[in-house]
This record gives C-alpha cells, sequence and structure tokens, in this order.
C-alpha cells in the first residue's frame, strides 16, 4: 500500500545551542503541519530519537512532546533504531496507515548531538555497536568503521585518494541545501589531509555532530488532499551489524536483504536519485555496491568519474549532501531523507535538483547494518 | 558510579577468558556467545575457549576518544583472525602506528580497559599485543 | 622432625615493554647527571597506561601455570603479594584467579609486607603443599613499583611480575629443601594508607634494613643445613638497586659467578615484589638439572627469608613452556619522563 507525503519540515542542522530538542522538534513539525494543511485529522505522532531519552533524562518522549505541540489527546510513540530511527519511524506510521491504525502521522525525528562533550558524546555514539562486545573498549564511534574502510582499500586495492570524491561530491551537493550544517565546497585532496579520527577515517570522511529536527506528514489514500508524493514501498531487515561477525563485511547483509524485498514488491529501477547513509565514505561505498549501483570493489572510482554527480550518468547520489555534508542528528536523518526527497519529486527541493525527478530510493541503516531500512519515494 | 557493575560481572567468563560458542549444527564458532548461533539460528550451542593466537585483517589507530579513556589514547582496535572465528578487540603494547601491519601475529592479554572514574570497579578485559615469542 | 618440602612446578614473569632511561629522571628533577650511577641500573621497566600489578601479576602467573602443565583448576591457594594494589579492598588474587581459570574452590588473598609479601606466600605454600591441605598453590609477586616523585628512589622504582607454582615434590622442576625467614620491626621504609608513595630512611634502608636481615636469614639457612656459600650454583639476592645484592652476596662469600644470573634490576629496576623472585626465574630458565639455588627475597619493615633450592631433571622439560626472562628483557622500547608520568598517573587528571 501507498502512504502520501502531505507536508515536510526542516531545520537547519547546526550547533544550536539555544534550542532544545522540543524547540526543534516543534520548529520542524510545525512547517510540515502547516504545508499538510493544518493539524485536522492527525491522529498520531510518531517520534524518532536515538539519544535524546539519555541525554535529557526523559522517557516517554513522544507523548510529553506531543502535549508540548499543542496535540494533546493523540496517540504517540518512540520508535529508536539507532541511526536507522528515522526510516523506522516512517515505517511504523506506514504501517499504522496501511492497519488503519491512524488516517494521518506526523513524523518527528529529532537529535542533538551538541548537547554534551564531544567526548561524552563518542562514548554515547559507540552504543550504536554491538554492545556485547564493544562497550568494554573505547572505540569511539568511528573505530569500527575505520577497520572495515582498511579493509576495503586493501582488499580491492582502493587508494585513498580515490576514496576522497564522496566527502568531495558531498559537500559540492550541500553547498546548495540551505538545511545543511556543511554548505561549504572542499576539493578531494583536502579529504586526507583534515584530522585523523580514526585511522584512515578523517574528520572528512565523517559526518559532522550536528543538530536538527525533521517532520512529515503521512495520509493514507482517504485522507490525501494535495500531496508532495507518494511513499509507494518500505522495507527492512535485520543483519550482523559487525564486521567480525559476517562472512563477507564488504557488503551489508541487511541491506542486500531489505533491498530484494523492496524490489519484489516495487520498481527499484530507474531510480532519478537516492539518499543514501554514507556515515563515513566507507558506508557510502559499500551501500552503493551492496545495491549493485556500482561493482565490488568499483564505487569510489564510479564516484570519481562524476557517475553520481549532477549530470551524471548515474542516479544523482544524495542531492541533500548526505550524512556527510548535510549532516546527520541519528534519529532524525532518516525523517530528513524522505522529506528531502519528497521535495525532489515534487520538483520543489531548495538545493541540487535531480532533473524531472519521478523516483527516488532513500537508505538508512544502523551502525554497520545491524538494520537496514529502503524506502521508495515517487511523485504523484 | 556511571558503569554497571553487574553486567561486566556476568560477562568475566567471556571476557577473561576469550570464551566464544561453537553451533552444534553448523559447526561455526562466534564470539561472544549469543543466545542462538547468528548463522543458522540454531540454539544448541556449546562454549569453546578461542585461541589466544591470531592474525591481523585490519585495524586502526583512533584519535577521538571516547570519555575516560584519554590516558590510553590512542587507542589500538583491530579485527582478528583466530582461526575458528573472527573477532575485534582492542591491540595494545604498539610502539607507534606505524607498527601495525596487516597479518602481524598478535595474542591475548589482560589489560585495564575502563575504570569508573576514581573510586569505581576497574574493569579489565582481554586486549591483544603484538606476539612476545614468534612459534 | 623432618624439614617439609615442597616443589616449584612452574615459573613465569612478565615484564613491561616500556623502559625509562634513568638520564631522564636525573634531567626532570635537577639531580647531578651522575648521581643514580652507584645504583648500577640505566633504566627501569615502566606498566603501560592500561597495566597494573594485577595484569602483570596474570601475566606471569598465566606463564608458571603453562610450565607447571597442570590444569588451572588444581590450583587451591592464590597469593598475590603486592605493594600497588590496584584496589585497597578487594583482592587482586580473585580476579586473577577467576581470568586464569582457577577459582572457585580456592584459598585467595592479597599478601603485604613491602618487597617480600610474595616470598611469604610462597613460605606458606610450602607448608600447605608439604601438609597436603593442597596440592598446587601460586605465589605471585608484582609491582608497580611507586616512588614520589622526584625522589632518589624513583631512579630505581620498577614495573614487573613473577609468579611460581608450588606443589608437592613428585615431579617438580625444583625442590625447596628448606626455607628460613628473619622478620624485626624495622622502619626503613613504609607508605601510610591512602598515601601515594612511600617513604624511606636513605641510608637507614642498608644496614639496619637491608643486610643485617638477609644476612642473619641467609646464615641460619647456611647453618642449619651444614652448607658454605661455595656450595651453591647460584645466589640471587632482593635486588633494590644493582649494587646492594652484589655486596651482600660477597658480604656472606658469594662470587659474581653465582650472582651474575640472578641480578635483573642492572637491565629493568627493582620490582619490588617481583625483584628477586624475577631472578629465580632467570636462573630457572638457565639452570641444570642438579644444581643448588640460594634465594633470599627482602621486605621492608622487615624481613628475609633464605631458600635452599635443587632443580630436577624436570626443568629441561618445562622451560620451553613460555616466554623466559630474556624473551622480556629483550622486549623494550624507550620512553620519556612524560610518558612514565601519564601511565604511572602521576599527572593528576579530574575523572
Amino acid at each position: 500500500m501507498v502512504v502520501y507525503v502531505e507536508g515536510v519540515g526542516m531545520t537547519k542542522i547546526d550547533r544550536h545551542y539555544d534550542y532544545s530538542l522540543k524547540d526543534l522538534a516543534a520548529n520542524a513539525a510545525f512547517a510540515a503541519i502547516e504545508q499538510a494543511g493544518g493539524v485536522d485529522g492527525i491522529d498520531y505522532l510518531v517520534f524518532s530519537s536515538s539519544l535524546s531519552s539519555l541525554q535529557d533524562n526523559q522517557l516517554d518522549t513522544a507523548s510529553y512532546l506531543a502535549t508540548s505541540l499543542g496535540l494533546r489527546g493523540i496517540k504517540a510513540l518512540n520508535v529508536e533504531a539507532g541511526e536507522a530511527s528515522g526510516l523506522a519511524a516512517i515505517s511504523v506510521a506506514k504501517s499504522l496507515l496501511e492497519s488503519h491504525q491512524a488516517d494521518k502521522v506526523l513524523v518527528i525525528g529529532a537529535e542533538k548531538l551538541n548537547e554534551f562533550v564531544s567526548s561524552k558524546v563518542y562514548k554515547q555514539l559507540q552504543m550504536l555497536y554491538d554492545g556485547d562486545t564493544k562497550s568494554f573498549y573505547n572505540i569511539g564511534f568511528a573505530g569500527d568503521a575505520a577497520i572495515l574502510m582498511r579493509l576495503y582499500m586493501d582488499t580491492y586495492n582502493v587508494d585513498r585518494e580515490l576514496m576522497s570524491y564522496w566527502p568531495a561530491l558531498m559537500h559540492s551537493n550541500a553547498k546548495e541545501n540551505p538545511y545543511a550544517m556543511l554548505n561549504f565546497a572542499i576539493k578531494p585532496d583536502k579529504v586526507a589531509k583534515s584530522q585523523i579520527l580514526a585511522d584512515p577515517i578523517t574528520l572528512l570522511d565523517s559526518y559532522p555532530l550536528g543538530d536538527g529536527a525533521a517532520a512529515i506528514v503521512l495520509s493514507n489514500k482517504d485522507m490525501s488532499s494535495s500531496p508532495l508524493a507518494k511513499i509507494s514501498a518500505i522495507e527492512s531487515s535485520t543483519g550482523y551489524g559487525s564486521i567480525e561477525l559476517s562472512e563477507d563485511p564488504l557488503l551489508f547483509d541487511s541491506l542486500s536483504e531489505a533491498f530484494r524485498r523492496i524490489s519484489n514488491i516495487a520498481d527499484t529501477s530507474n531510480l532519478d536519485f537516492i539518499e543514501i547513509h554514507d556515515s563515513f565514505t566507507i558506508t557510502a561505498m559499500i551501500i552503493l555496491e551492496t545495491l549493485g549501483l556500482a561493482n565490488r570493489g568499483k564505487a569510489a572510482e564510479l564516484v570519481s568519474t562524476g557517475y553520481f554527480s549532477p549530470g551524471g550518468k548515474g542516479p544523482l547520489a544524495n542531492p541533500s549532501g548526505g550524512l556527510k555534508a548535510r549532516g546527520h542528528p541519528l534519529g532524525a536523518t532518516g525523517v530528513y531523507q524522505i522529506a528531502e526527497s519528497s521535495l525532489q519529486v515534487a520538483n520543489k527541493f531548495p538545493g541540487v535538483k535531480a532533473n524531472n525527478a519521478k523516483k527516488g530510493l532513500v537508505v538508512s541503516l544502523n551502525g554497520l547494518g545491524s538494520s537496514s531500512y529502503v524506502a521508495l519515494v515517487e511523485g504523484v | 558510579m556511571d558503569l554497571s557493575i553487574s553486567r561486566f560481572w556476568r560477562k568475566k567468563e567471556i571476557i577473561y577468558k576469550l570464551n566464544g560458542a561453537k553451533c552444534k549444527s553448523c559447526g561455526k564458532v562466534h564470539y561472544p556467545p549469543k543466545n542462538a548461533c547468528p548463522y543458522c539460528g540454531s540454539r544448541e550451542l556449546e562454549l569453546v575457549e578461542l585461541p589466544r593466537r591470531g592474525k591481523l585483517i585490519s585495524y586502526t589507530t583512533i584519535y577521538a576518544i571516547p570519555e575516560g579513556a584519554r590516558h590510553q589514547s590512542p587507542i589500538y582496535y583491530g579485527l582478528i583472525d583466530l582461526g575458528v572465528t573472527k573477532i575485534t578487540a582492542e591491540l595494545t603494547d604498539i610502539v607507534n602506528a606505524n607498527s601495525l601491519k596487516k597479518d602481524m601475529e598478535v595474542e591475548a592479554t589482560l589489560r585495564k580497559t575502563q575504570e569508573d572514574r576514581d573510586a569505581g570497579l576497574i574493569y579489565y578485559v582481554l586486549k591483544f599485543r603484538p606476539v612476545l615469542v614468534q612459534k | 622432625m623432618a624439614t617439609p618440602k615442597a616443589g616449584i612446578h612452574g615459573w613465569g614473569v612478565y615484564i613491561p615493554i616500556y623502559r625509562l632511561p634513568l638520564s631522564d629522571i636525573a634531567k626532570i628533577w635537577g639531580w647531578h647527571p651522575d648521581q643514580y650511577k652507584g645504583l648500577a641500573v640505566e633504566s627501569k621497566a615502566i606498566a603501560g597506561p592500561d597495566e597494573d600489578s594485577l595484569t602483570m601479576g596474570y601475566e606471569a602467573a598465566y606463564n608458571a601455570i603453562k610450565r607447571s602443565k597442570i590444569e588451572p583448576k588444581k590450583i587451591s591457594a592464590i597469593f598475590f603479594g603486592t605493594e600497588s594494589k590496584p584496589y585497597a579492598v578487594k583482592p587482586s588474587a580473585t580476579i586473577i584467579g577467576e581470568a586464569l581459570g582457577i577459582t572457585p574452590f580456592t584459598m585467595a588473598s592479597d599478601l603485604e609486607f613491602a618487597c617480600r609479601a610474595a616470598s611469604e606466600g610462597m613460605r606458606s605454600l610450602i607448608g600447605m603443599a608439604a601438609s597436603g591441605l593442597i596440592d598446587y598453590g601460586l605465589a605471585i609477586g608484582s609491582d608497580t613499583a611507586q616512588a614520589n616523585p622526584g625522589d632518589v628512589l624513583e631512579f630505581t622504582a620498577a614495573s614487573g611480575a613473577a609468579a611460581f607454582v608450588i606443589g608437592r615434590t613428585s615431579n617438580a622442576s625444583a625442590i625447596i629443601e628448606d626455607s628460613v625467614t628473619f622478620v624485626t620491626d624495622t622502619p626503613d621504609f613504609w607508605r601510610r594508607a591512602s598515601q601515594p608513595y612511600p617513604l624511606h630512611g636513605e641510608g637507614f634502608t642498608g644496614e639496619p634494613a637491608y643486610f643485617y636481615h638477609i644476612e642473619n636469614a641467609v646464615k641460619a639457612l647456611l647453618e642449619r643445613n651444614g652448607l658454605k656459600p661455595s656450595d651453591f650454583d647460584y645466589a640471587i639476592f632482593h635486588q633494590p638497586n644493582g649494587k646492594f645484592p652484589v655486596k651482600v652476596g660477597q658480604d656472606l662469600g658469594f662470587n659474581m659467578d653465582q650472582m651474575k644470573d640472578g641480578l635483573v634490576t642492572p637491565m629493568i629496576g627493582n620490582t619490588y615484589n617481583a625483584s628477586a623472585l624475577m631472578g629465580l626465574a632467570r636462573v630457572l630458565d638457565k639452570a641444570k638439572p642438579g644444581q643448588k639455588i640460594l634465594l633470599a627475597p627482602f621486605g621492608s619493615g622487615a624481613g628475609s627469608d633464605a631458600y635452599l633450592i635443587t632443580v630436577t631433571d624436570e626443568v629441561e622439560n618445562r622451560k620451553p613452556l613460555a616466554p623466559t626472562v630474556e624473551d622480556y628483557l629483550n622486549r623494550k622500547v624507550l620512553i620519556d619522563y612524560a610518558s612514565y608520568a601519564k601511565s604511572r598517573s602521576i599527572i593528576h587528571v579530574i575523572k
């Protein structure tokens, strides 16, 4: 079943020291509600956030948020799936609509990664990885991805410089996106020279720590008036989420399965654009290869040829600037991706546009694929 | 106190001794033991002590250090092939980052990993270091 | 009554990889550049930032158990001798025991008698094994060796560990034929509760303490066994520096040939509870069946033990089963005072 995006709202991703999580959520939600034609008919709030309950010392945030937004009385629940929370929340919202538990759902994703000093946030972000082993070590948020990046470069004999084209493309795209945190261009050679976070991952290979919120109003066909876009399918799968368990860590097994599932129920060919989860350069390369958009070991080279750039032969990759440059406020990211993609197919995205975009694929995952979510966004 | 006392205590068999699980159904070994085999779903698992020596498959030197570990910075971290299975672990006694090499032989040794500030518990885990004596 | 005898079944050591040149200490604290030359030590071993007496003791014990060729579960007593306990209250011995697969039917405690606590553990185990109370026990000496920064003690205070599996005489690598302990109240060196570093009486640590106690213990042992220094192939004494053990040995009538293999402090400094015991481990790494060893640990406060040890044929089978003292001595990397200060928590940080 198809659900419709009636309205979207986003805050610029930034260090929002002066706004609380609820302030950011309200900012995005009110914009989405206004675009959707008001609060009438909204009967459910699905709230997505990863670290906020820990950071704000707050449980049942969705309910408190509903009342805080003037929506007291509607139904509300939290969804948490680490970095994939946003798309997981939208998947839940879609299920609520399909099962007629809801007619119109407000999905809000909000996160603040600048609420604490960086060392504390690195420790909190370590929770994205398998706590059975990792939580007793001091590996921070980039350790596993760094091991994966070296493994990738060693296995396929890809050099560091070739990997740097992805961040440069992301910055180039983000430069046009008013909601992006890092809206400035960089040259590829700058990536390797930037500060090393976890060798070989540099600062410019990694997402920035940003605060932000995004919201969308979803409805089913009966309630739909003048939607921006439709979400024709969402699928997901769990996976190893671990380099050591996976027999082939250079593919994300959960994404492979989620993509197979969505391809069974929807036409995933002829994509005009993709919005993928490039938390690190390496994550982007593996996603492109898992989706079959690049041959194994060849994603970096394909990126460097401009295949995924505006005007390139392939689907336009992350016109928003991606997690890398738009930013990655964990639980909000999936909602940003759907909001941006909805604007793309409505030809209303205020940044890099995919020409006559009719169809885009959104990919969100947690860590190294403990879960993967994929969604197909199409024009109406 | 910031860290859980009982959570670490429950894991000591696994963390101190490198106890993994072998699936009686598919024969595959994983670490640390899960409630069912991550490969085939069988719940018929037996504890097996993993080899304490292995080879580095991949590695990293971490400078983005989480709270409480500044004195151990940089953190060296590796993906290790133990033959029967792979594990990830912190590496120690690494003299400099350039000494890390693929296929380098490493062995397990007990080290401190985290301390609960000044007055809480000290947590010990197995880390891996370059082998002392080549076999 | 026959003297109770026990066997050394396995021995093992641990020395951290890091070495601090003493010249660095002299430079930082404004000592005359030749100040430490009389100590006969050039650099000292320093535990890394993720090490403490417990982790070092674990590895020494792991090596000792390997050499003993017994299942860890057969060990039913662990004595951990240290003056740098990670916890003031909570036994390190249980953590080591658990990590080595020894517990739970195990006597386990941390002993304190300055540098001879581990030796007290060994003497206890001799009696326990000889009486049949236990089959095997583990004695570990391990220290990160604190010294007040800037104090002369800082030149030698080093990190290291040694461990022995002690049991009945059958199938042992060496037999402890006899042992003597000599203690008095002698305040040569102490650390008050809750204080980070020990203080000492400088020259008072020498004659009234170190020399007096070791000489009395050794003489008593020789006398009651009807032995003279020349009957021994090796003599090993506690090694607070490179000079004292040589002097006490010569005063007692031993020569350098007997002492040189048991001297470890000149290479790595004084590892406190592991000091003389590491010397014994190094001697066992080299000793031949039938050879006789004199061992005399010392601890401030003060006391000394003297041991008469005879090496058996079995020693040759055990040597290759774990890394030798030489393996650890050869594994080294020089660090500077700042790295040492960081890893030994001399720099105050807010946690």
